[in-house]
């Protein structure tokens, strides 16, 4: 199979993949925001297909990681707009929202995730919502396998403790509630 | 309130144990991919026109490095044709003629340096300002690849990129004379060269064109040098009409990378009298020539073509691989 070939087999077999991981990182952004930054995604990847791995979903998601770094920067002024005249809702884009009526603890999970570093973040997100191994997740963070395990092992205790923060603050807030009462 | 907080958190941290966290978070993920827009399901027509663009792309990029034997004749003739008819793009006849290279008369050569002074000059006393959009005519060869590549043909596009105030863009194609396509691209949010607004300093332009040639992927420590810079021009120019400014900064930049010998005087395919600078890339075997207008640095052309067969191809030492012809 000639480069091309793999290409167009990657592109056809990945697209939707590379798709999630743009829309999630878009905070699932509106279907032409997230096909533009696909587009780009590829038009890159195409231009490297000399490099395209036997496994080239990890990698598509290196090239993604960059690419997002460029049109973000384009995003960041439009979300500070939106800050500023008080949309910021749609912007942040919290998908599992904290209601009444669900008992799925994901607002809690989005928020903790929210507070870790921006390579915390990274790591977490490419382990659970693109379900990556470990040596794959070396290939997309551009790494060694050693320091993508450390990575992940990092951004998972942090993760915990952030959790456990909030859980201390609740039960401060509760404590703090009662004795008003 | 707080009931339902902590247990809620209670839930978090019951899942805690062992791998929990990362199960809460495969829970969380905001972006389904067996329910929603973005779900496993075969391409749709946005997929497919967007893999077409790309194959289709190669083909004519594959085409510009091919080689075609453009006879001189048919070069001056065709230089006429353009002199008359390229003021209107509707009645312009793109052209199958295959026109050879260009050569330079070897006399009056201004040196990259000074063209550069003479259009920082030329900025500074106003000139034209930078507009988005290009006006772009390109040969180039569609080509075999293999042991039984037949010669490549030569395949002329003019192409036109009109920006609207909204951000969305039309662009244009025609070729051989005939309406290709008209496409319309909606606003685009992306910031990157070479949609970005390019810069009018040398220095600026450099990490601009730089960022065109590597969009991102891997970060490259070094600025492009002058081959590069080069390769990356077309995509600058096919999208913007720099102004006074600009093309000096270009013709600043050029000059400071060095590689680029003055080579003289030349009329280039639409007839115009510009100043030829020449790289040769030794490793390529390709020899680059760029077309400047000797007062303002404005880019008239880019020339690249072979020093040396290449069989696989079909291609010959001498062959023009593609030649681009911006105007204003």
């Amino acid at each position: 199979m000639s480069t091309d070939d793999s290409f167009a087999a990657a592109y056809r077999e990945h697209y939707w993949a590379v798709s999630r991981f743009v829309a999630r990182r878009l905070d699932a952004g509106e279907a032409h925001e997230v096909e533009e930054v696909v587009a780009d995604v590829f038009s890159i990847a195409w231009r490297r297909r000399a490099e395209l791995p036997a496994a080239p979903l990890p990698w598509l998601y290196a090239v993604a990681r960059n690419c997002l770094a460029n049109t973000v920067r384009g995003l960041g002024r439009r979300r500070r707009l939106l800050h500023r005249i008080g949309l910021n809702e749609s912007a942040h884009g919290n998908q599992v929202v904290d209601s009444p009526d669900t008992e799925r603890p994901g607002s809690w999970v989005h928020e903790a995730l929210a507070r870790l570093s921006p390579a915390d973040q990274e790591a977490l997100r490419l382990t659970t919502w693109e379900e990556l191994g470990v040596d794959e997740l070396a290939v997309a963070l551009e790494c060694s396998p050693g320091a993508a395990a450390m990575r992940l092992h990092r951004a998972r205790r942090r993760l915990r403790a952030e959790i456990d923060r909030m859980q201390m603050n609740v039960r401060a807030g509760r404590a703090g509630a009662e004795s008003r009462d | 309130m707080y009931e339902r907080d902590e247990r809620e958190l209670r839930a978090v941290t019951d899942h805690l144990d062992d791998r929990g966290d990362l199960d809460l978070l495969r829970a969380a993920n905001p972006v389904s991919a067996t329910t929603g827009p973005w779900r496993d399901r075969p391409l749709d027509h946005v997929a497919e026109r967007g893999l077409n663009q790309l194959l289709h792309r190669t083909r004519a990029r594959r085409a510009r490095r091919r080689v075609v034997l453009w006879a001189e004749a048919a070069a001056v003739a065709l230089a006429a044709v353009f002199a008359l008819t390229m003021p209107d793009l509707a009645a312009a006849p793109a052209t199958a003629a295959a026109p050879g290279a260009l050569h330079p008369r070897d006399d009056a050569a201004v040196t990259l340096d000074r063209l550069a002074d003479r259009a920082e000059s030329a900025a500074r006393d106003g000139g034209p300002r930078l507009r988005a959009g290009a006006h772009v005519q390109t040969w180039s060869l569609a080509m075999d690849e293999g042991p039984d590549a037949d010669r490549p043909v030569t395949l002329p596009e003019e192409r036109e990129v009109r920006w609207r105030p909204d951000g969305s863009r039309t662009e244009r194609v025609e070729a051989d004379g005939k309406f290709l396509s008209e496409r319309v691209f909606p606003p685009s949010r992306s910031d990157a060269p070479p949609r970005a607004r390019p810069p009018h300093t040398a220095a600026a332009l450099r990490a601009y064109l730089t960022e065109v040639h590597d969009p991102g992927f891997p970060r490259r420590t070094t600025p492009a040098g002058t081959q590069e810079l080069l390769d990356a021009l077309p995509s600058l120019l096919d999208t913007w009409t720099l102004g006074a400014r600009e093309s000096a900064a270009l013709a600043r930049l050029l000059a400071d990378s060095g590689g680029l010998r003055p080579a003289g005087t030349v009329t280039d395919r639409l007839g115009r009298s510009g100043q030829a600078y020449v790289h040769e890339s030794r490793d390529e075997h390709l020899r680059y020539m760029l077309i400047l207008d000797p007062d303002t640095g404005e880019a008239l052309g880019l020339e690249v073509l072979f020093t040396k067969d290449q069989p696989r191809f079909a291609v010959e030492a001498g062959d023009v691989m593609s030649y681009s012809a911006w105007r204003r």
